[in-house]
């Protein structure tokens, strides 16, 4: 444990430097930079928005659909794209593996970082969403309590939950390059079997209680909880969260660590 | 100290030919399409001890195990059989400018680069006049280095590598970077760096400069030590099998 803090320490200063890298790459040559990184999650919950309550007339009774929407849409988000990129970071990354030893975790927990920071910023417009809801923005309004302060705790579920699966795509994948196909199938199921514009309670309740089973959802309906019926989520819930996050990180990283050796051999 | 004992590296050439659904369905029903096991032993029996402050210069023919030696040291790999053990920081000069990124600036990848080598921000912020001084790239600086040509990025690479004094240096052959004069230079920096009292494992094609920089040398062939011994003589021993067919 002792030795997992101090490894840590000793390459921070890389992850830091991986991460901004990634920024700056990210940003370079586009005119409004990392305004996107803002603008493009409102402007992805306006489509659907206006898909779903306008063309297919959806309604939620007492809740503010907006915010419905953006809630699950960011949340699934990061997830999608953190484990997606950390996926393919340990064979992108073979240039440096095959020169220099560097710890190979850092590939794909920085890409993790590095989508996270990008979520963090996409919590501002979600947040004034929230705060226009105030205004009359959408039927209902979503009132701002105390239960905020379980959100942090929720969202490094969420991390650790992405880390770990990122940890078993980036493993596989350089084993068996197919799964940049697979996964790309899998997260479009995945997508659409998340309740992120519809609600759960639209499905058979023998469906409901197997959709329950994705993680993913678990931490979505948790906010959602807090946000939109100012509810505490259960404390069974909460801990669940934090059971899958742990689950989730440990077996992620045992089978990288088991496997990390023969990467080279293989990219 | 290095301490290279009975060390043997074995890649699996089958690995790239033999890795699709179609090849493995096919070996069900025939049993002579089935992947063969091709293995390659890049290292056989390999031991050697570095002392501290020692040069030790690695020749053989292409092929013959030296870089994946210095891989096994640098800790890129591990080796099949055997064991390495390293006493003192390792600053590997395999392949310069590992970790270069061509969109971000010169200034940038400093920073990067120096990080991947595993310096500290302190170190860099503190090195950092010394590294542009001698890259001679000041006017560069905030250029990305896509823009730059070949001999400046090499340029920039070399100076960021050798800005340390580091305990043990592997070196494989990068002395000639650059234009004339920056030969010169980084030439007369890692004599420097080698005399200083660092520990030193050296590839080379060049007989001459082994001869003129090492204590002692090994000469591996088809990855097994054929002599290890004063670099002189060594050096002869390698020279005359090479070119004693002529």
């Amino acid at each position: 444990m002792l030795g997992i803090i101090t490894n840590f320490k000793k390459y921070s200063f890389l992850m830091n430097q991986m991460i901004s890298r990634d920024f700056k790459v990210k940003y370079k040559r586009s005119v409004l930079g990392v305004v996107w990184s803002l603008l493009y999650p409102l402007l992805m919950m306006s489509v659907m928005a206006v898909v779903f309550s306008q063309m297919f007339k959806m309604r939620m009774e007492g809740v503010n659909y907006l915010v419905y929407l953006m809630t699950g849409l960011i949340m699934f988000n990061y997830f999608s794209e953190a484990s997606n990129s950390a996926m393919s970071s340990v064979v992108g990354a073979f240039g440096l593996i095959n020169k220099v030893y560097i710890p190979k975790y850092i590939f794909p927990l920085s890409k993790c970082l590095f989508v996270g920071i990008n979520f963090l910023l996409t919590l501002v417009p979600w947040l004034l969403i929230i705060v226009l809801s105030y205004f009359g923005l959408g039927q209902y309004t979503c009132h701002i309590n105390w239960y905020y302060l379980l959100l942090p705790y929720i969202f490094a579920c969420l991390f650790l939950f992405t880390v770990g699966i990122s940890f078993i795509l980036s493993t596989v994948s350089v084993f068996l390059r197919d799964m940049f196909y697979i996964y790309g199938i899998i997260l479009t199921i995945w997508q659409y079997f998340t309740p992120l514009f519809y609600s759960i309670t639209m499905l058979p309740s023998n469906l409901q209680s197997l959709f329950k089973l994705n993680p993913l959802y678990l931490f979505i309906d948790s906010v959602r909880e807090i946000v939109l019926y100012s509810r505490m989520p259960s404390v069974t819930t909460l801990f669940m969260c934090g059971i899958v996050a742990v689950l989730s990180t440990i077996i992620g990283s045992i089978i990288f660590k088991s496997k990390q050796d023969k990467f080279i051999y293989y990219i | 100290m290095i301490d290279i004992n009975n060390v043997s590296m074995r890649f699996n050439l089958g690995i790239e030919k033999n890795f699709s659904f179609k090849m493995a369905f096919i070996g069900i029903f025939d049993k002579s399409k089935r992947p063969k096991k091709e293995d390659f032993w890049a290292l056989k029996n390999v031991s050697l001890h570095v002392n501290k402050g020692e040069v030790v210069g690695l020749i053989g023919s292409n092929g013959a195990g030296k870089s994946t030696l210095l891989k096994l040291v640098s800790g890129v790999m591990k080796p099949t059989k055997g064991k390495i053990t390293v006493n003192g920081a390792i600053s590997p000069m395999i392949e310069l400018g590992a970790g270069f990124d061509p969109e971000l600036t010169a200034r940038e990848n400093i920073y990067l680069n120096g990080a991947v080598l595993g310096y500290s921000k302190k170190f860099l912020d503190e090195k950092f006049e010394e590294i542009v001084e001698f890259s001679e790239l000041r006017d560069f600086l905030d250029v990305p280095i896509r823009n730059f040509s070949s001999g400046m990025t090499a340029k920039l690479a070399f100076s960021i590598a050798t800005i340390v004094n580091p305990e043990i240096l592997i070196v494989d052959e990068i002395l000639s970077v650059g234009d004339i004069k920056f030969q010169e230079k980084s030439k007369s920096k890692m004599l420097e760096m080698i005399k200083g009292g660092t520990t030193v494992l050296y590839v080379s094609h060049s007989l001459d400069s082994i001869k003129q920089l090492c204590d002692r040398a090994m000469w591996l062939e088809h990855g097994e030590v054929q002599m290890i011994g004063k670099a002189k003589e060594v050096c002869d021993k390698y020279y005359k099998a090479q070119m004693g067919g002529k």
